[in-house]
């Protein structure tokens, strides 16, 4: 069957039962339950359903997970505090315009800040793993919460730039090899400090390009498969160098709406596969920014609707594709 | 779900799955209620461990669970033990993670739990005290070496590498890695994790004087004979890009645009070569007052033009670049 449009309705309807069918998969990834919110609501955002789930229900969850040992959010009820889970739970209150219900801001901030090591990467939590995506996280969450002037920017930064590798691309850690997603949390750490200044624009946009395969999908570095999740790792990178139209935009669209699950609703990584809400998100992303009609406008740097990003006065200067009217 | 085929199951099957499912999930639920009970009791004893083993041996993405279980250790189990027995310990948990690395190599959580045990590994024995500690560590490139043989592009088994190779402290551990990139390398030549690995590891060699400069003409050898055999994959040709990116003056610029000449002279259809030969004559256009600035504008503006017609996805950054040449010119 030819998938040539975006089935709204069925991704909707799957988002809303993601919920419903308590199986042993779904107990199973409760650890990534804060995260599997946010991906669903900002779907349906993007997809103009922001009410499709219950909002008080979501909210009461998010403060749930609390975890007031520590003084911010894990990824479900009696789970450990973690950056991954407490950016999410920010963005879902955000969205949810709920962010006065955070049980304590200040210890909240004291927390991320305190994740921060000396070389000035971010631990993702209090055991130390750490890698660039954290850094993004806690500039992400301190940034929605009106924080980012209690940061250490110059170490931040100083470490990010030890990430860069000569083509343009940023990797996980200092010597790591550049990989899309990681190009997208560091470029968006930078973008979110205003200091774009310091990334080989014309070395990353090419490399970033060059992700495109011919069968019109992204993958995340040289001679790798193509995933619909590098839809917005990658493009979302050159939305914030102004790149978009460096890529085949109707070839990239084609392969996205051809990884949906017609009968189901939800998107996979690949044409054929099993759907799950993170593809489900990262697709609907890559269709808004590449101008998808009927969609609402993405910002790329906080993966959120991009009127509410400008409400919060954190616009920067990006560019995704014009919409489309048909 | 990376890499799940989408299987339509009938109703029957369905209930059947539903029914072998049942019991399973009867089964994990109740482990971990047990576990987050006795975590909540604050209950540091063998019990407490033993009962975590299980519930991470079903679910290593349980991070809540690894945090505990170092917990444990660290408050309950270690304070009643020996160093050599925390070491051994820490040892089993190595073998732990390996079992579970095999399974499921691209959770974040086991690789993090590895490292909390090498950096755990205590002081001993008495007579020589860092001798645990190296042998432990001298062990991690084997492993990290199995992993890479499983998947050579395995970014978390890379990474590892480069922070056991940092806290080995083994004098010709750099000369080594070399050899150990171009082993890769030649086994794929598609494999860009070693390739980038190799720009590192030279990087530093050339930076120490460990090795001479004169060794970068041998990684022009290596590279030209990976771009004539395989002249559609990325990877040679970026770390091509790498090695002028080095610093490239006017003959050197002029020698390998000749060499990918060749080469396109033979495939003339290479995207590549002919990206790479825009990319350097616009590099030599900037050498200065003598190059022919004029022929080598109107050789790249050639080449924008055929780029466009075979690899027409891209062929807005060949427009850009292409007005960006001729504005300069």
């Amino acid at each position: 069957m030819s998938l040539t449009t975006l089935l709204v309705g069925k991704h909707v309807s799957y988002i809303q039962n993601l919920g419903k069918n308590k199986d042993l998969a779904y107990h199973r990834t409760t650890h990534l339950r804060m995260n599997g919110i946010y991906w669903g609501l900002t779907a349906l955002h993007i997809m103009g359903h922001p009410e499709a789930l219950d909002r008080d229900e979501m909210i009461a969850y998010v403060l749930s997970c609390w975890d007031q040992e520590a003084g911010a959010f894990g990824a479900h009820p009696e789970h450990d505090a973690h950056l991954l889970s407490t950016l999410s739970a920010i963005q879902v209150l955000v969205m949810q315009d709920a962010l006065d219900r955070i049980p304590d801001l200040e210890r909240l901030v004291t927390w991320i800040l305190s994740l921060q090591q000396p070389s000035g990467v971010f631990a993702g939590d209090t055991f130390g793993e750490f890698d660039t995506r954290f850094t993004f996280c806690a500039l992400n969450a301190l940034s929605l919460l009106g924080r980012l002037n209690h940061l250490d920017e110059e170490k931040t930064v100083d470490y990010i730039q030890r990430c860069r590798n000569f083509d343009g691309g940023f990797g996980a850690q200092a010597g790591a090899e550049s990989h899309a997603a990681q190009v997208y949390t560091c470029l968006g750490s930078l973008a979110i400090l205003d200091r774009l200044d310091l990334v080989d624009k014309s070395a990353l946009s090419w490399w970033l390009a060059e992700r495109q395969l011919p069968n019109g999908g992204l993958n995340g570095r040289p001679e790798k498969l193509e995933d619909v999740c590098y839809s917005f790792w990658v493009l979302s990178s050159l939305a914030i160098l102004n790149k978009v139209p460096w890529i085949d935009a109707e070839k990239l669209t084609a392969f996205i709406l051809s990884a949906q699950d017609p009968d189901n609703g939800g998107i996979a990584d690949r044409p054929g596969d099993v759907a799950d809400v993170f593809h489900t998100v990262f697709g609907i992303a890559g269709l808004s920014l590449l101008g998808y009609p009927d969609l609402v406008d993405l910002d790329p740097i906080y993966c959120m609707p991009a009127k509410l990003i400008e409400k919060m006065g954190l616009r920067k200067d990006w560019k995704a594709l014009e919409r489309r009217t048909e | 779900m990376h890499n799940v085929k989408r299987v339509p199951l009938s109703e029957d099957a369905l209930k059947a799955k539903q029914t072998r499912e049942h019991a399973q999930l009867a089964r994990y639920l109740n482990l971990t209620d047990t576990v987050l009970t006795k975590r909540k009791n604050k209950d540091y004893s063998n019990d407490a461990f033993e009962s975590t083993t299980a519930l991470l041996r079903d679910n290593p993405e349980f991070y809540t669970i690894w945090n505990y279980r170092r917990q444990i250790l660290l408050r309950g189990i270690f304070p009643q033990s020996s160093a050599v027995q925390i070491k051994d310990i820490l040892i089993q948990e190595l073998s732990m993670t390996t079992e579970a690395l095999r399974r499921l190599p691209k959770v974040y959580w086991i690789w993090n739990h590895r490292r909390w045990c090498l950096e755990a590994i205590p002081q001993g024995p008495d007579d020589d005290p860092t001798q645990w500690k190296q042998s432990v560590w001298n062990k991690e490139l084997y492993v990290v070496e199995r992993m890479l043989d499983t998947d050579p592009r395995n970014f978390h088994a890379w990474n590892y590498r480069r922070y056991v190779l940092a806290n080995v402290a083994h004098p010709n551990s750099e000369t080594h890695e070399l050899a150990y990139t171009t082993k890769k390398i030649e086994s794929s030549l598609t494999n860009f994790s070693a390739w980038h690995q190799r720009s590192k590891v030279l990087s530093s060699l050339w930076a120490k004087g460990t090795l001479s400069l004169d060794s970068k003409e041998e990684e022009f050898d290596l590279v030209k004979n990976a771009i004539f055999t395989e002249p559609n994959d990325q990877s040679a040709w970026i770390y091509h890009r790498w090695l002028m990116g080095l610093g490239a003056d006017k003959e050197l610029l002029e020698r390998e645009i000749s060499v990918i000449q060749d080469l396109l002279d033979e495939q003339p259809d290479s995207k590549w070569a002919m990206d790479s030969l825009v990319h350097y004559k616009s590099l030599l256009i900037q050498t200065g007052p003598n190059a022919d600035k004029l022929t080598l504008t109107n050789d790249c503006l050639r080449l924008l033009n055929d780029l466009r017609t075979i690899d027409p996805q891209r062929r807005t950054r060949y427009d850009d670049l292409g007005a960006v040449l001729k504005t300069n010119q």
